[in-house]
């Protein structure tokens, strides 16, 4: 599919709002997972912006599509979304580990509308969303699932488990997108456990395989278009990112996994990525 | 109190740890992903440090095989993705065997804060004290944190320690700090009722002994830093002198510190009633140490008024 222009702009300009929102929510709490919002904004907004079919008003409307974020802790850029895609309204965001019992804390819980699964336990994203995609195909509806996993995230055992008997249940129906930013907590992945080759373990899995770059919209939204990308299989969607993505200082820097801006660095960039006050009250 | 000391519970295990690699060419660690919980051991002794990514369960498989070939491995994640992630790896290949393994648990209790509640550790002893052979340790501070890894590396068998994050916590201002494994330590003498705590609630205990001690209540403190095995001669010679005890934790009230003061009290037939505080019927949720140990009246104030209530209710004998 070709998108258009102004569709390109429009979702170019969700993902850098997703951006702003998330550098502006963990340095109002001086907390959050900043690093891991940043690399996933893009193929969230493509996914909230262009792909999916939902209804913020009704978000149990059995025929929607389905996302689980099952590296859990990118939620910043999920909430931002969430709001900009009218779940709940804007103002909610100020409660990000803001507030006891908050409905956005440091990992998405289902209380929150528009969270399908409360993940933060990394490894159990793909089966939950593999018993949606089975539960669609037994009622007979067509609404896909989508997970994104971490890259760091794929070294736990279950998702392998779920990923070859996705496969064996021929699950169409079923997307992952694997957040490939190359690092997770402690350094890069190739230096903790070796993922490559990647691409050929999803295949070799039974999966249909592409690579793409995570950060081009365009790219991303024609991949996104044509799901399933191939009939009887349940496709997995490598996409090679930046962690931190638009944070120049922090880009591809494995100490911003779990770390905020300072005020004062927030007063430094504000006016370049044209941030909102902080508004503390 | 004067000025206290403060300190964290994940920084004085790292510190420990070292001076044991340093005693002990058998230990080895392994981490799944987070090494830095391992401190300078990894840089001192890299070739005994492994990491085997992101697999808890794998981790607890490696660290048996490791026990199974003569060394002694340690362990860590946060405690939930040790103690339930990896729960049937600990079950079938560390516990039936005893194997000499050393499992840390971090960021426990609510010190994961605004993680959530998949982050906040709260039923970790349950499901480790489910199981035979573990020895369970809850350090209450810094101090007792260094102390007891040191002890640990001198038992021979398997060990689950909570400690908390990296946050500062106070030092207690105690003086004697011999850590023996399955021995409590009475912290402040007192006859009106007993409390018995572990963890950072041993802290919070004092606290509340404090303000106690402004209403005329005269309240005995224990850290109870060894859940299992549990010191029976402490208990037998402490509780029968009390018709009032408390359990305090930064736990579920089942499977932890309560549950098995509980069971000690009723098996013995010991004529004394039982206020167990900590968490009840429910998960964590996000908020900061302070809001949640608040929230669930686990901090000194809410541990004195607990305290005061239930010393001013009947007992229903
Ligand atoms: C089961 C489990 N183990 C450990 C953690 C701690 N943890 C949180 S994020 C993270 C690293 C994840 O890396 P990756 O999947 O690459 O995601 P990224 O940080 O790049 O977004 C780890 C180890 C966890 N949340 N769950
Ligand atoms: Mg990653």
């Amino acid at each position: 599919m070709n998108i258009d222009s102004v569709k390109l702009k429009s979702l170019e300009k969700l993902a850098e709002q997703i951006r702003k929102d998330s550098i502006w929510m963990s340095t109002r709490a001086g907390t959050g997972h900043l690093g891991p919002a940043l690399s996933i904004s893009d193929i969230i907004a493509v996914l909230y912006g262009e792909i999916m079919k939902y209804n913020p008003k009704n978000p149990s409307w059995p025929d929607r599509d389905r996302f689980i974020l099952s590296k859990g802790h990118g939620c910043l850029a999920l909430y931002s979304a969430l709001a900009q895609c009218g779940y709940f309204d804007r103002a909610l965001l100020k409660e990000f580990c803001n507030r006891l019992d908050t409905m956005l804390p440091g990992h998405p819980e289902r209380k929150l509308p528009g969270v399908e699964a409360n993940t933060g336990s990394l490894g159990h994203g793909i089966a939950i969303g593999m018993g949606m995609a089975m539960a669609g195909k037994l009622a007979n509806k067509d609404y896909r699932v989508f997970v994104i996993t971490g890259d760091g995230e794929l070294q736990e055992g279950s998702n392998w488990e779920a990923a070859m008997a996705a496969a064996h249940h021929k699950l169409d129906n079923l997307v992952v997108i694997v957040d490939r930013n190359k690092l997770q907590l402690g350094d890069f992945t190739e230096n903790i456990s070796q993922l490559e080759p990647l691409a050929k373990k999803w295949d070799s899995f039974g999966w249909a395989v592409k690579v793409i770059d995570g950060h081009n919209i365009k790219e991303i939204t024609d991949v996104l278009s044509s799901i399933p990308l191939t009939r009887g299989k349940p496709s997995a969607i490598i996409a090679s990112t930046i962690k931190s993505k638009g944070l120049k200082f922090a880009e591809n820097k494995v100490e911003w996994h779990y770390k905020v801006l300072t005020e004062q660095q927030y007063k430094e960039i504000k006016d370049e990525l044209s941030l909102e006050e902080l508004a503390y009250e | 109190m004067s000025k206290i000391q403060t300190k964290s519970t994940r920084v004085a295990f790292a510190e420990a740890l070292s001076e044991v690699g340093r005693s002990n060419s058998k230990v080895v660690t392994i981490a799944a992903d987070s090494q830095s919980r391992h401190g300078e051991f990894v840089r001192e002794f890299p070739e005994r440090s492994f990491n085997v990514g992101i697999a808890e369960q794998t981790m607890i498989g490696v660290a048996s095989g490791f026990a199974l070939s003569g060394y002694i491995p340690v362990v860590t994640s946060y405690a939930n993705f040790l103690a339930f992630r990896a729960i049937e790896q600990i079950r079938v290949d560390v516990a039936t065997e005893s194997l000499n393994v050393k499992m840390v648990g971090t960021d426990t209790g609510f010190s994961s804060q605004w993680l959530g509640f998949t982050h906040l550790a709260l039923e970790d002893m349950a499901a480790i004290s489910a199981l035979p052979n573990i020895v369970i340790i809850d350090p209450a501070d810094a101090v007792e944190a260094f102390e007891a890894t040191k002890a640990i590396f001198d038992y021979d068998g398997p060990v689950y320690m909570r400690i908390r994050g990296r946050k500062e916590e106070p030092i207690l201002p105690i003086k004697s700090r011999k850590f023996e494994i399955g021995k409590a330590q009475v912290l402040k003498p007192g006859k009106d009722i007993l409390i018995i705590a572990c963890g950072s609630s041993v802290y919070d205990s004092l606290q509340a002994a404090e303000i106690l001690k402004d209403k005329n209540i005269d309240a005995m403190v224990v850290n109870m830093a060894t859940i299992r095995p549990i010191d029976e001669k402490a208990l037998s010679d402490l509780i029968p002198s009390f018709t009032k005890v408390i359990t305090v934790e930064c736990h579920n009230i089942r499977g932890g510190l309560g549950s098995t003061i509980a069971e000690f009290i009723s098996e013995r037939g010991i004529n004394t009633q039982l206020l167990r505080m900590g968490v009840k019927e429910r998960f964590g949720m996000a908020g900061s140490d302070e809001m949640l140990k608040q929230a669930f009246s686990l901090d000194g104030p809410g541990i004195a008024r607990s305290a005061e209530k239930f010393l001013n209710e009947k007992c229903g004998r």
